[in-house]
């Protein structure tokens, strides 16, 4: 039985979550506040952490916490669930090591795809998988079991928001992808403004390997289309 | 709104530097306080002059005191002088030459006396008319006295050739008491123009006969048009302290009948001669030896008639003046200084001329209230202008005391040069320095000056550029360091505009915080929804958490639009530029818009150029995006949105009309302002809250660039409602900066 700990202030939310993951047959723990949280994970790590960023006098209290665990586990995943839907928000938490940053509008199924992913993911990390799920362009090649992706044969880190977007794309190369369905495919729920700065960080991420990456391309109006090589 | 205060009219427009300007004209009072100073200075200066001048009298008084020779016992002890019959051998400063012609008395000859009726001493006939008159004056040079007679005499009659008496004719009378006190008389006649004889007559007044030569006594006799001229000389030892002259006058050649005497002084007897005063060469030495050439010294005795005179007036330099001779400064100050300053100072001041008329430069007679004083036993000084003005004179007297009587006068003159040019000097060194502190106060008054209206202009240009048009705190003001009252000011300044910006902040960030603090109460009852909607329902209960949660994901939706902005500006402050080309930018959405509204008519015109410019691709999308849904929502149907991207004078210009109703009035500018809302209230299918505009004007700032909306005015105003209703809308203009290729 997986142990997912849910750190929120808000009861009524925290209650929320607890049952659906608890329906959903995960054990699920819900702490208040920072303290009684650490309190909790020094004793025992859970397998999956969901952390709202301000959590009751501390503004900042979720990324402290994320730090710490990342600190405690290189390998914990760890989902942003929050109200703070800004850009430097975002990138914040992710930088802090989470692994996904989702906003309080997804959806119960959508946050319970989003949890199995993850799980999915960690789980076949490192291990050897008969038949792969492999999705191959040029010079990107797609895990889709592990969610991974790797470029030039080099391991890229996505957060499964940014995993989801890039399979949407490159999926069907040529073809252009309008900013709703990114959304739809990567299963968020945000506005056109965050969909370009999650694009915008993809190609971050990739450009950081290569500096000639340009695959991923704006259709001005539109939306995206992953176009091979040139 | 930019306020225009009403400005009374009682505040004039002037600046701070202006006034300080003119509040330092307060120290033009400085050359004036100077110059009286100098003044009060120079009086004392003249005070001194005056006691100087007065010890200098008295010390050559001193050495004249008691000598009784060298005063002239028979005028000293008149009661009184008479011009004209008291003679003065007035002092030459040449010999005459004898040959009656009297141009070398020309210098004199203002000096000389006209003898007429007044001085007719003998005439035959009462009423017959005078016609004879003469002029006269005598001189002494070197031990000689010289004499000139200008006769008037319309009938010259000479003494026959061989005639023995030489009275009957025109002649000239001398008589004089000699120095050995003994009466003498000689008369001048002569038979032709030429060197004249004299003969001296007997010492009997009554006696005219018989007569001797007097050879020391020279003369000529020259004819002129109106008479004759008699020009004489004679030794200084003949003469003694009494003259006199007489021409007398015969007219008929056959009668030979004396018709009358003119003269200086009757001169038959001692006692109706007239003195003569032959200035004293002893007075004149002992003056020498003073040798004292700072002024001009004059003996007088007490008829005021000059018995010596010594230095010149004009070339004398006087104490006071030597003291400021200076040596000629070639340094470059010196020459600015004589050549600009001294050139201006002396429009002002006057330099104390070289030449002016000097009354006294050859008077023999000297009168003056210092000379009264003087006379009367006191010392005595006076000042006077001379005749052109251009100097002053300062004369100071000390009497000569003889047997406890005033017999004589030593007067001693100056002219107050020295002190004008030290008082110049003085008033140049003062101007110098004054003209210095008042161009350096001025100067720094004025910088000061500028500087606080600087330093008060700078904040008000800050406080104009802290708040734009439209009220909104564009940037904070960085309040001063200096703490005095501007500085207290600008400080006062910053902490407004600051509270006012944290405000507006708060205003502005109202709607992504209330997003925020709803996110969460939104997100419960979403959650809670979501829970119901999980489990097993029955239909009716499923309709209403059908319901719930289309308003709660519409909240959600309103959720997301407020922040929106805040979320832009946020991302606007971060955002990476890179450069891309406009025209495809515009192209590309319009093609998406034309697939996502099939049922709306576009008329795209995009120019050719590539308008390539720096920015964010994705926020003019955005820009595209929020002004083509305002376009859509206000247009009416079946009316087309145009669309047009041309270049202008380095700025690509952006327009998207739509025909449907017009601005509100006065709300163009307002339009693009946060939370701002023109539509009608009628039931909307979607949120709005007036934050598409905002967002349009947020990215266009970012990219410098302006947008601006006005009416599209249909060109017929007389056509029927609906036709100007169809051919009026709304046209928002986006005026972008793009890079020359």
């Amino acid at each position: 039985m997986k142990r997912i700990a849910i750190v929120e202030d808000e009861v009524a939310i925290r209650e929320n979550y607890k049952e659906v993951l608890q329906q959903q047959g995960y054990s699920v723990q819900a702490y208040a506040n920072r303290p009684m949280a650490m309190q909790a994970f020094l004793t025992r790590l859970p397998d999956l952490a969901i952390i709202d960023i301000g959590l009751e006098d501390e503004i900042d209290g979720g990324f402290t916490l994320c730090q710490s665990l990342r600190a405690m586990s290189s390998n914990l995943p760890i989902i942003f669930l929050t109200a703070r839907d800004s850009d430097f928000d975002t990138v914040c938490g992710l930088r802090l090591g989470a692994d996904d940053y989702l906003s309080k509008d997804v959806s119960f199924p959508h946050l319970i795809a989003r949890l199995a992913a993850l799980f999915r993911r960690s789980e076949l990390q490192g291990k050897e998988i008969a038949n792969e799920n492999l999705l191959e362009r040029d010079k990107l090649v797609i895990d889709i079991n592990r969610m991974q992706v790797y470029w030039n044969k080099t391991h890229i880190e996505l957060t499964v928001t940014e995993f989801w977007m890039v399979h949407a794309l490159a999926k069907r190369p040529g073809h252009v992808r309008n900013r709703q369905e990114l959304m739809q495919e990567a299963k968020i729920f945000v506005d056109d403004s965050t969909i370009t700065s999650h694009v915008k960080r993809i190609r971050k991420k990739f450009l950081i390997l290569d500096s000639n990456f340009d695959c991923i391309d704006t259709v001005y109006g539109m939306g995206y289309r992953w176009d091979p090589q040139r | 709104m930019n306020l225009k205060y009403k400005l009374s009219k009682f505040h004039p427009p002037i600046g701070l530097r202006s006034k300080v300007a003119i509040l330092s004209l307060f120290l033009l009072c400085l050359p004036w306080l100077g110059y009286q100073y100098v003044w009060e200075m120079e009086k004392y200066l003249r005070y001194g002059q005056e006691k100087t001048l007065e010890g200098t009298t008295q010390a050559l008084a001193t050495a004249l005191h008691e000598r009784p020779s060298l005063f002239d016992i028979q005028a000293s002890f008149l009661t009184q002088v008479e011009q004209g019959r008291d003679l003065y051998a007035y002092p030459l400063a040449g010999a005459i030459q004898l040959d009656g012609r009297l141009h070398d008395w020309a210098s004199y000859r203002h000096r000389s006396i006209n003898y007429g009726e007044d001085h007719q001493i003998f005439k035959r006939l009462a009423d017959a008319p005078l016609n004879v008159s003469f002029n006269h004056m005598v001189g002494k040079y070197a031990g000689f006295l010289y004499a000139f007679f200008e006769v008037t005499d319309p009938s010259v009659i000479y003494r026959g050739t061989n005639s023995l008496k030489i009275d009957v004719n025109d002649h000239l009378a001398i008589a004089t008491l000699a120095p050995d006190g003994k009466f003498k008389r000689y008369i001048i006649a002569t038979q032709e123009d030429g060197w004249v004889s004299s003969y001296e007559l007997p010492e009997d007044p009554k006696k005219r006969m018989p007569v001797t030569p007097e050879l020391k006594i020279q003369g000529k006799w020259v004819k002129t048009r109106v008479g004759y001229n008699v020009e004489i000389r004679m030794p200084l030892d003949m003469v003694g302290s009494k003259l006199g002259f007489a021409i007398y006058d015969v007219n008929d050649k056959k009668t030979r009948i004396l018709d009358a005497i003119v003269g200086t002084s009757a001169i038959d007897d001692v006692e109706s001669l007239g003195t003569v005063l032959v200035p004293s060469p002893e007075i004149e030495s002992i003056i020498k030896g003073m040798s004292h050439n700072s002024s001009r010294i004059w003996v007088v005795d007490k008829h005021g008639r000059v018995l010596a005179k010594s230095g010149d007036i004009r070339t004398s330099s006087s104490v006071w003046t030597r003291t400021v001779q200076d040596t000629p400064d070639d340094s470059f100050w010196g020459h600015f200084k004589r050549d600009y300053l001294h050139r201006f100072y002396y429009k002002i001041l006057t330099t104390p001329p070289k030449d002016f008329i000097d009354s006294l430069q050859d008077s023999t007679v000297l009168k003056g209230s210092h000379i009264k004083n003087a006379l009367a036993g006191r010392q005595g000084s006076t000042w006077r202008l001379t005749p052109d003005n251009k100097a002053v004179i300062l004369a100071a007297a000390s009497p000569i005391w003889i047997d406890d009587k005033v017999m004589g006068v030593v007067i001693a003159e100056e002219t107050t040069h020295g002190i004008r040019t030290l008082r110049n000097k003085a008033l140049e060194k003062l101007f110098n320095v004054i003209l210095t502190i008042m161009s350096m106060g001025t100067l720094a008054l004025f910088f000061f000056a500028s500087s606080i209206s600087s330093r008060i202009r700078k904040l008000r240009d800050e406080a104009e550029e802290a708040i734009d048009s439209q009220g909104r705190i564009r940037k904070t003001i960085q309040g001063s360091e200096v703490r005095d009252e501007i500085g207290d000011l600008s400080r006062s300044f910053a902490s407004i505009v600051g509270r006012l910006g944290q405000y507006t902040h708060y205003l502005e960030n109202m709607s992504s915080r209330l997003s925020h603090e709803l996110r969460t109460p939104v997100a419960v009852v979403r959650s809670s929804l979501e829970h119901l909607s999980l489990q097993q329902l029955d239909p009716d209960t499923r309709k209403y958490v059908d319901r719930a949660e289309e308003g709660v994901s519409r909240l959600n939706m309103i959720l997301n639009n407020m922040s929106e902005a805040t979320r832009l500006e946020e991302s606007l402050s971060q955002a990476e530029v890179d450069i891309f080309p406009l025209s495809k930018v515009i192209s590309g959405c319009m093609q998406g818009y034309q697939l996502t509204y099939p049922n709306k008519e576009f008329l795209v015109s995009v120019t050719q150029e590539p308008l390539t410019m720096s920015g964010v691709p994705e926020y003019i999308a955005q820009l595209m995006d929020k002004l083509i849904a305002n376009a859509l929502e206000f247009s009416t149907d079946n009316t087309p949105i145009t669309v047009t991207l041309t270049a202008k004078h380095r700025h690509a210009e952006l327009t998207i009309s739509n025909f449907g109703p017009l601005l509100p009035e006065k709300m163009a500018e307002q339009i693009f302002e946060s939370m701002v809302s023109v539509r009608q209230q009628k039931a909307q299918d979607k949120p709005h809250l007036g934050l598409g505009l905002y967002i349009a004007r947020l990215i266009t700032d970012f990219h410098r660039g302006s947008i601006k909306a006005r009416d599209l005015q249909a060109p017929n105003k007389k056509g029927s409602e609906s036709a100007v209703r169809d051919k009026s809308g709304v046209e928002i203009l986006v005026s972008l900066p793009y890079i020359k290729d």
